[in-house]
């Protein structure tokens, strides 16, 4: 199926510098998509030029079968929640949604009712005559949405648009963006550099960093099957141990690390056997288990400190042989954090299947 | 990013290019008039060849001489009285209780906003009222008048920008009031010491038109130039304004300079 | 405490009262005595009457009513008034125009471009008047060059000792004070507010229309009644230029002041300049007010 945006092989550099480098996106009609990295990873700058506000220079942009190369930014077929939401202080609510009908030359009496009914969609049915002053962070982020909307794009851009809102705020900005999404049945291309609202609202994420494509896919895959140590890192805690592939058995590695041999499963191709590569483990799927039990595969380290988080038990520990790794192992807090001490040595197992086998650099 | 429109950048860009020309080419015209002076032979117009004479005659023209002496001595202490004054009202926005302040303030900025001429025949009929009679001091008192809220605008801005943690940090040290003003605020505010004084002293350098009431027989520069102007041609003065021109514009692209550096940092 | 305040204390007390006092002196006292009392003495002169060269101070509304029934001061008044406006358009006008241009700019070259506008402002204004007289002159460039061409036997007059050549001099020497307000303006648009409206499918055009200049619309207030004060009170520019044909409002009440001599009479006109300046501001005011309030 043809998808509704295509990103193909996009470049983009400043003077020497390279901010983009081979971009591959695709955009499916009614996706949540998720574009996810660091800051200076290079995200705002590929909305940007989905936008039309930043050229290329390399690669084709195709929305719906066509070449947006020589389509001017009035022209695009899609709109953008910006970061700050770019609300004109000098219109109402009522005019800064209307203002791409206004601008589209279409008459009064169908702007009124076109923005009567967005601001009923967005839950602000009342503040039609307000200014943009007048209202708190949520409901700006309301009406940029509203502005956006109102045109009946099939798909919109949105800027880190969830930034500027306190926690709670955040949350219920987030419930009510994937509703909305799912209610008007158009593609939202998402910007964020945080991870967990990334994990909460996408179908798809896509992972960028240094200006390439880390890694896509299904929030639960990415979290579940990091390829890379920047996605094991970058999504949720892991642990991460480094050593050396010895031995290969179907998606199995068993690799060589300073406190020993481990078993982890690839997701993907296997490298060659003797090249440097790292195992994560997600601190949730440890599980600790007194010293004296001899079990074959675990790693055995000392509690260093054991810190109470309110529903979770962080649990720090070292092993000798990895001087520079602080093992971290989550328990839920339901009193069995009583059975810790520092100072304790343990052992430390988990299934094969929740060992991540990653590559380095690829 | 930038929206294309070239219909309506070439229409701005012809404004602007009109706007460029009416504004310098007298300037320019004057310049050249200053080295090329117009002949007529037999009513056809030429210009005689390259010539330095205007500047030899300026050199020699004793009131004009006097003028610029008057001018300088004038521009430097109304810009440095300006400088203090500006200073002491600026610490005193700050500090002292708010209506006061803005009472202040209000008062120092009204001769800037007024027409030049109100101030002129304002000062004029004070001095008269109480029997001081005009001269070099009256000039002074009426450039600076007209020049402390220019000055006291840019100290202020920047004494703002300071902020009070670092005044309080000072104070927390065990400094003292004066301390903390010499060796923490002063040098702080250094640049916009300086573009305040370069300002005050490019203004009253050519404040013009306050200077026509309260100048007494001592003429400033712009008004002796006024006085000759009104009489007629004289060559020397192509050669004065030639090179006023350069010297207020040394001056001027050094404030914007200044000001532009300061502003980079501030941001 | 209860106890008594040593000596010591209240003598260092009576000094920092002392101190605090005189900062309030020399802070308000200063500008009352060389700003508010000049401005209040010459309203409390144009009340009094100039009779046989003497100064008779016995209040009376008669300069006033000279004003309004005597000789040409209305008439004046009302084409200086109307010369102000005329140059108040003209300038808004390009000044709006070359701040558009500016701000169209990069970044990096607004700063020169506008430096560049902004240099003649700081240049002498007797030499910018001067030399606004070499260019339009009977015997100026203008005039001299037509004729070495051949299209013009005689000098044309309306060049020097004009209307015209007032309005000319007058829009080129307050030109920058209107560009400087109205690009600042501009400057304070957030850069994302165009980025937004070519979003939603305005045109350049359109960005203009409904963003930038309804945004610059205090600007270009604040360009236009710096325009209208300053050649509303300029009483020099039309005497160089203009000769006898450009007596201007101002140069009245500057004649009043010199030749006249009619101090009363001055500063009765002078009020009702200051007057007049100030409803520029007001109906400025007003006008931006308004559009806050919509």
């Amino acid at each position: 199926m043809q998808p509704l945006l295509h990103l193909e092989n996009i470049s983009k550099r400043y003077g020497s510098v390279r901010v983009l480098d081979g971009i591959d996106i695709a955009v499916a009609d009614n996706e949540f998509l998720t574009i996810l990295g660091p800051s200076g990873s290079g995200k705002t700058t590929i909305l940007r030029i989905i936008g039309g506000f930043e050229s290329i220079d390399g690669g084709r942009l195709m929305f719906d079968g066509r070449d947006l190369a020589a389509v001017p930014i009035n022209r695009r077929p899609f709109n953008t929640v910006f970061q700050d939401y770019a609300l004109f202080h000098h219109m109402s609510v009522a005019e800064n949604i209307g203002y791409g009908l206004k601008v589209r030359g279409r008459p009064k009496a169908e702007i009124a009712t076109r923005v009567a009914d967005v601001l009923e969609t967005v839950g602000l049915g009342a503040f039609g005559a307000r200014y943009p002053a007048q209202l708190s962070g949520g409901q700006r982020q309301r009406v940029a949405l509203a502005r956006a909307i109102i045109c009946e794009p099939r798909m919109i851009l949105l800027d880190e648009p969830l930034s500027a809102l306190d926690v709670d705020l955040r949350a219920q900005m987030q419930r009510f963006l994937k509703s909305l999404q799912r209610r008007l049945g158009i593609a939202f291309v998402f910007i964020t550099h945080d991870q967990e609202e990334a994990i909460a609202l996408s179908d798809r994420i896509v992972v960028v960093n240094h200006g390439r494509i880390e890694q896509e896919g299904a929030p639960e895959q990415l979290y579940r099957r990091p390829r890379t140590p920047f996605i094991a890192a970058f999504l949720g805690e892991n642990n991460l141990l480094s050593g050396v592939l010895a031995a290969v058995d179907g998606q199995l590695g068993q690799v060589d690390t300073a406190a020993g041999r481990l078993v982890a499963t690839a997701d993907g191709p296997l490298p060659a056997l003797g090249q440097a590569v790292q195992v994560a483990v997600r601190p949730e799927h440890i599980t600790l288990s007194p010293a004296s039990a001899a079990t074959r595969d675990a790693l055995t380290a000392e509690v260093a400190d054991i810190r109470f988080l309110g529903a979770n038990i962080l649990i720090e520990l070292t092993h000798p042989a990895l001087p520079d790794t602080v093992l971290k192992v989550r328990r839920l807090a339901d009193g069995s954090a009583a059975d810790f001490r520092t100072g304790q040595k343990l052992n430390l197992s988990w299934a094969v299947h929740d060992a991540a086998l990653l590559v380095p650099g690829g | 990013m930038k929206q294309k429109a070239p219909f309506i950048d070439s229409l701005l860009g012809f404004t602007a290019v009109v706007g460029l020309v009416a504004l310098y080419a007298p300037l320019i015209a004057v310049v050249v008039l200053s080295f090329f002076q117009i002949t007529r032979l037999r009513g056809v117009i030429g210009f005689a060849p390259f010539s330095l004479e205007p500047y030899a005659a300026l050199v020699a023209n004793h009131e004009i001489l006097s003028a610029l002496a008057t001018s300088l001595t004038v521009a430097t202490i109304a810009s440095l009285a300006s400088l203090v004054l500006a200073l002491m009202f600026a610490f005193y926005f700050v500090t002292a209780r708010r209506g006061f302040g803005l009472l202040m303030q209000v008062m120092v900025f009204l001769p800037f906003l007024l027409p030049p001429i109100i101030t002129g025949l304002a000062l004029l009929i004070a001095f008269r009222e109480i029997d001081f009679s005009r001269g070099l001091a009256t000039v002074i008192i009426g450039h600076v008048v007209f020049i402390v809220p220019v000055v006291y605008r840019t100290v202020l801005v920047r004494l703002q920008l300071l902020g009070r943690s670092l005044t309080e940090a000072s104070l927390d040290l065990g400094a003292s009031q004066t301390q903390t003003l010499v060796h923490v605020i002063l040098p702080q505010m250094r640049p916009a010491l300086i573009s305040g004084l370069l300002l005050a002293f490019a203004i009253s350098f050519d404040e013009t038109l306050i200077t026509l009431f309260v100048a007494g027989s001592e003429t400033t520069l712009p008004i002796r130039l006024w006085a000759m102007m009104r009489v007629g041609f004289v060559p020397e003065i192509n050669a004065l304004a030639t090179l006023i021109l350069l010297f207020t514009a040394a001056i001027t692209v050094a404030i914007g300079l200044m000001q532009r550096s300061q502003g980079e940092r501030a941001s | 405490m209860s106890a008594a305040p040593t000596r010591s204390d209240t003598s260092s007390c009576r000094r920092a009262r002392a101190l605090v006092a005189l900062r309030h002196a020399l802070n308000l006292g200063l500008p009352i005595l060389f700003v508010l009392i000049p401005i209040l003495s010459f309203v409390l002169v144009s009340f009094w009457t100039l009779q046989d060269g003497q100064i008779v101070r016995t209040f009376t509304l008669a300069n006033y009513r000279s004003f309004f029934t005597e000789g040409s001061y209305l008439p004046v008044y009302l084409s200086t008034v109307w010369l102000s406006l005329q140059v108040t358009f003209v300038n808004v006008t390009l000044a709006t125009a070359i701040a558009l241009f500016i701000f169209r700019r990069t970044p990096r070259v607004r700063f020169f471009i506008l430096m560049s506008f902004m240099l003649p402002l700081f240049m002498s204004y007797i030499i910018k008047v001067y030399a606004i007289r070499t260019i339009l002159g009977q015997r100026g460039l203008l005039n001299e060059g037509l004729m070495a061409l051949g299209l013009i036997d005689q000098p044309i007059e309306v060049l020097l000792f004009s209307r015209t050549a007032i309005f000319v001099a007058l829009a080129v020497i307050y030109l920058p004070y209107a560009i400087l307000p109205i690009y600042l303006a501009l400057d304070r648009i957030p850069a994302n507010y165009l980025a937004a409206s070519a979003d939603l499918g305005a045109s350049a055009l359109q960005g203009l229309r409904h963003i930038v200049l309804p945004l610059g619309r205090p600007g270009i207030a604040a360009g236009a009644v710096f325009t209208f004060i300053l050649t509303f009170g300029d009483f020099v520019t039309p005497q160089m230029v203009g000769g006898t044909q450009g007596f201007t409002f101002g140069r009245i009440v500057f004649s009043q002041f010199g030749l006249a001599l009619n101090w009363p009479l001055g500063s009765a006109l002078a009020v009702i300049l200051l007057a007049t300046t100030l409803l520029a501001v007001a109906l400025a005011g007003l006008t931006l007010r308004r559009e806050h309030v919509r």
